[in-house]
């Protein structure tokens, strides 16, 4: 057993968010927050990270699923079971459930949180495509108050974000998608189950009244240093009709646009070949999906 | 930071056990507890040998530190007989050669209850899902599937349910 290898030389789980905030705005990066612990337990044996103190915040009930009338809103430790067994969740956002059931096997899927995801960084996080894909905004609070920035923006390299020390992720929100609006998530790994993604990504169409392209969304994991979307293909696809060859196009363009990393789970070559074939995958499943939603078939 | 005080419930008993925050929950089990039945694959979570129920879900002791478990209710294959009789799954792993050398088996076991606590009538898929953080070396997991399917009729039967099927 490797058990003694890490250090924890402080452990705390406080009973307020102004407590935790405080002990952030004391002790900054030396402090960690642990949610599901599934990513950290690992990093802290490696020794990437040695925080002082351990900051639990299983007493917050940070773990709340809230539907209102334009957005639904996930604590920060909804865990990937939660996602699964939520029916709104399903029935309003069923791309992020998708990366859900690809995600490790049902033991850490009962730890793993959608906050932790986020926070880790990883280029290969399954659940941060779906989510910006929905245009998710995320919520970080300190002891000076919240702010709220678009998903996007948060990624700045591998394992790193704009979250300052004394920062604590507290709530994710995902606005309401239009009527006609589909999403797919595709996950290309060694294996079925327990395996890293060498490319993951989802794909997001919405039409108007008149069946043109209203919005577009293509996000793409693991191909580069932060999740990228591929704007050039999705605004190719704006204002246009939806038909094969169309988004044969776009999937062309998106390949592109991007320039991945060569690493042991696939080479470039191979991740090159694959977002084109997976983004054109992604794209026609979500366009039957629109046809099978839509009133006239 | 020295040890830490950690109160909670192992099968049924309520325990008190005195341990530094960096142990796992698997180490407090065999270490602290004697509970030696949950293995130590691979110490990182990919293995499942070390699954136990926490809180009426199935978890990976090896990637839980104790302090998380404060006030928690955990279940390890030394928690599924009852009163002098296996769990019904206990004994048709056994019944179908669900297992070889074994190694795997507590944390498989463990899995495969938490499935039937839920669903006493699983498909084939839902028994692959709910074993999908489990490697087993031995068997292919043709037998366990088996054992599985052959657990749940004998609890549907138990139960007064409908059919044998
Ligand atoms: C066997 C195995 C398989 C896995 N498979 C996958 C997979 O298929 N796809 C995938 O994407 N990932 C996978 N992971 C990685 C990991 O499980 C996920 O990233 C998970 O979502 C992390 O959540 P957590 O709650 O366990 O995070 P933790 O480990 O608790 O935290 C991760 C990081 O985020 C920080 N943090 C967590 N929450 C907050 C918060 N609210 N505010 C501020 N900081 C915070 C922590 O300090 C830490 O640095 C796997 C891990 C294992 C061990
Ligand atoms: S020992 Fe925990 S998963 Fe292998
Ligand atoms: S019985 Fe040997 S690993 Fe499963």
């Amino acid at each position: 057993m490797h058990q003694a290898s890490m250090s924890i030389p402080e452990y705390t789980a406080p009973a307020t968010l102004d407590d935790a905030l405080g002990i952030k705005k004391e002790r900054g990066a030396e402090a960690r927050v642990i949610a599901g612990g599934t990513d950290l337990i690992l990093r802290m044996r490696d020794k990437v990270f040695s925080p002082s103190v351990l900051i639990d915040l299983r007493r917050l009930s940070l773990d709340g699923i809230a539907l209102s009338d334009n957005e639904l809103r996930l604590g920060a430790f909804v865990s990937l079971s939660q996602v699964l067994e939520s029916a709104d969740i399903e029935r309003l956002f069923p791309a992020l459930p998708a990366g859900c059931r690809e995600f490790a096997g049902p033991p850490i899927r009962n730890r793993g949180t959608l906050g932790g995801n986020i926070v880790n960084a990883s280029p290969a996080a399954d659940l941060v495509p779906p989510l910006i894909a929905y245009d998710a905004s995320i919520v970080l609070s300190s002891s000076d108050g919240e702010r709220v920035l678009q998903l996007m923006a948060f990624f700045v390299g591998p394992g790193q974000s704009v979250m300052e020390p004394d920062e604590i992720l507290t709530e994710i929100r995902l606005p309401l998608m239009p009527a006609s609006s589909a999403a797919t998530f595709i996950k290309l790994g060694q294996r079925r189950s327990m395996a890293i993604s060498q490319v993951n990504l989802t794909t997001r169409l919405s039409v108007d009244e008149s069946s043109m392209v209203s919005e577009a969304r293509i996000v793409l994991g693991s191909v580069a240093p932060v999740p990228m979307r591929a704007v050039a293909a999705e605004e190719f696809l704006l204002g246009k009709e939806l038909s094969e060859k169309l988004l044969n196009r776009a999937a062309k363009k998106a390949r592109d646009e991007v320039t991945p990393i060569s690493d042991v789970r696939a080479s470039l070559s191979y991740r090159l070949e694959m977002v084109e074939v997976l983004v054109r995958r992604a794209l026609l499943a979500t366009w039957d999906e629109l046809r099978g939603s839509a009133p006239d078939g | 930071m020295g040890e830490m005080n950690i109160e909670f419930n192992v099968n049924g008993k309520q325990v008190r056990v005195s341990a530094e925050p960096n142990k796992t929950l698997l180490y407090v089990l065999r270490g602290n507890l004697g509970l030696t039945g949950t293995k130590d694959g691979c110490s990182s979570g990919d293995c499942g040998a070390c699954v136990v129920m926490l809180d009426g879900r199935p978890v990976n002791s090896c990637m839980v530190l104790g302090p998380q478990v404060e006030g928690s209710s955990v279940v390890t294959i030394e928690g599924l007989a009852s009163n002098g009789e296996l769990h019904p799954l206990q004994r048709t792993f056994g019944e179908t050669w669900a297992f070889q050398c074994g190694f795997c088996t507590p944390g498989m076991l463990v899995s495969c209850y938490a499935l039937l606590e839920l669903n006493d009538h699983p498909s084939r898929e839902e028994i692959l899902t709910a074993i999908a953080g489990n490697f087993c070396r031995c068997t292919g997991y043709q037998a366990v599937i088996k054992a599985v399917e052959q657990a749940a009729a004998e609890l549907r039967a138990a139960k007064g349910g409908a059919g044998n099927d």
